[in-house]
């Protein structure tokens, strides 16, 4: 329950980061997505088996979405997806032997 | 029976959860008001600091031979810059005896970037409906360089289209012996495709905003041409604008 009130705070601190920091970082026009990192690495070294980064990516998408244009679950859809495909790939091919409980 | 009451807690489970996006999407003005009424003190922080750390990592890579050449440049601009002030103080006096002044030709309301949208090209400003700013207002910097015009405004803040969005298209003029005019469309990422030009254009030629379509004041700057090319009828251009987000410090909206 912790675990998931801060995630809550961590994820609007990184989405406020992402929306007035990082644009002034850009590479090339390109700007690093701190959300989505976070949210890839959750789910690369979570034990497949365990579901909380599906959790994260579905806080993490309501900030970008909070502070962006689109409607509310566009990037909510995007990292969900993306979170579901890693936790389907690693259970299925990959085996990390360090990965979180 | 087991089975039946897992499938209905799913499908209830489903149906909460289209529920509450449908409401998020209903009520979603009120929804971002709120969370960004609390988060813009934080975001024009972190605006203001990711402006210095983006100054601090540019003034890296600069070698000996660029700081001295930096160098007798400054001094030449500063030779220039006292020429221009005094200028400047008579322009100021010529406008004053005009009423040309940019505030008495607009009104204006001075707000800050603070934040840019992810994916688009949207900001973030400091102002919103309470400080009397309302959709399609037009946003410039203190140079009249044409930013953008206001979306959605909350209470204390407003998003702001810039004119690289590809939802963007406006008519413009190039400025040359006779007026050209074009049609400006958003390219996205901060690039701009001017089209539907008549007739020949050059590089470096100016792009200011045209009365037609009134979308804009007329006479705002718009970027300058980089690239031409010619179609079977019409000639088309890259063009890059002259808003450049991390050198602006204040935005002004015309009311």
């Amino acid at each position: 329950m912790i675990k998931a009130i801060l995630s809550i705070f961590v994820f609007y601190f990184l989405a406020l980061i992402q929306t007035s920091f990082m644009p002034h970082l850009a590479i090339y026009g390109v700007v690093f997505n701190l959300v989505l990192f976070i949210v890839i690495l959750w789910n690369i070294f979570e034990n497949s088996d365990n579901y909380f980064g599906l959790y994260q990516a579905i806080i993490g998408g309501f900030f970008l979405d909070i502070f962006s244009s689109h409607f509310i679950g566009y990037n909510i859809i995007i990292l969900l997806l993306i979170a579901i495909l890693l936790k389907f790939f690693f259970k299925r091919y990959v085996r990390v032997p360090f990965s979180k409980d | 029976m087991n089975n039946l009451l897992v499938k209905n807690k799913l499908l209830i489970i489903l149906l909460i959860i289209i529920l509450v996006f449908f409401f998020l999407n209903v009520f979603q003005k009120q929804v971002r008001s709120l969370f960004y009424s609390f988060s813009n003190p934080i975001l024009e922080q972190l605006w203001k600091a990711g402006d210095s750390t983006s100054g601090f990592f540019r003034s890296f890579g600069i070698s000996t031979a660029q700081i001295e050449e930096l160098n007798s440049e400054n001094k030449r601009l500063l030779q220039e810059t006292a020429l221009l002030n005094e200028l400047k103080k008579e322009n100021k006096e010529l406008r004053r005896a005009l009423d040309l002044e940019l505030e008495k030709e607009f009104d204006l309301e001075i707000a800050q970037i603070i934040g840019k949208d992810i994916s688009q090209d949207f900001i973030f400003i400091n102002k919103g409906s309470l400080q009397g700013l309302s959709e399609n207002m037009t946003a410039i910097t203190e140079e009249k360089v044409l930013v953008g015009k206001i979306m959605e405004v909350y209470d204390n803040s407003s998003k702001i289209m810039l004119l690289s969005n590809k939802e963007m298209a406006f008519d413009v003029k190039i400025q040359k012996d006779k007026n050209i005019s074009g049609l400006i469309k958003g390219n996205g990422n901060f690039t701009l495709i001017l089209d539907l030009i008549e007739e020949q254009v050059f590089e470096n030629d100016i792009v200011i905003t045209s009365f037609i379509g009134n979308i804009f004041p007329e006479a705002l700057l718009v970027g300058r041409i980089r690239e031409v090319n010619k179609n079977e009828v019409f000639y088309q251009a890259k063009v890059a604008p002259f808003f450049n987000i991390s050198q602006a410090e204040n935005i002004f909206i015309i009311k």
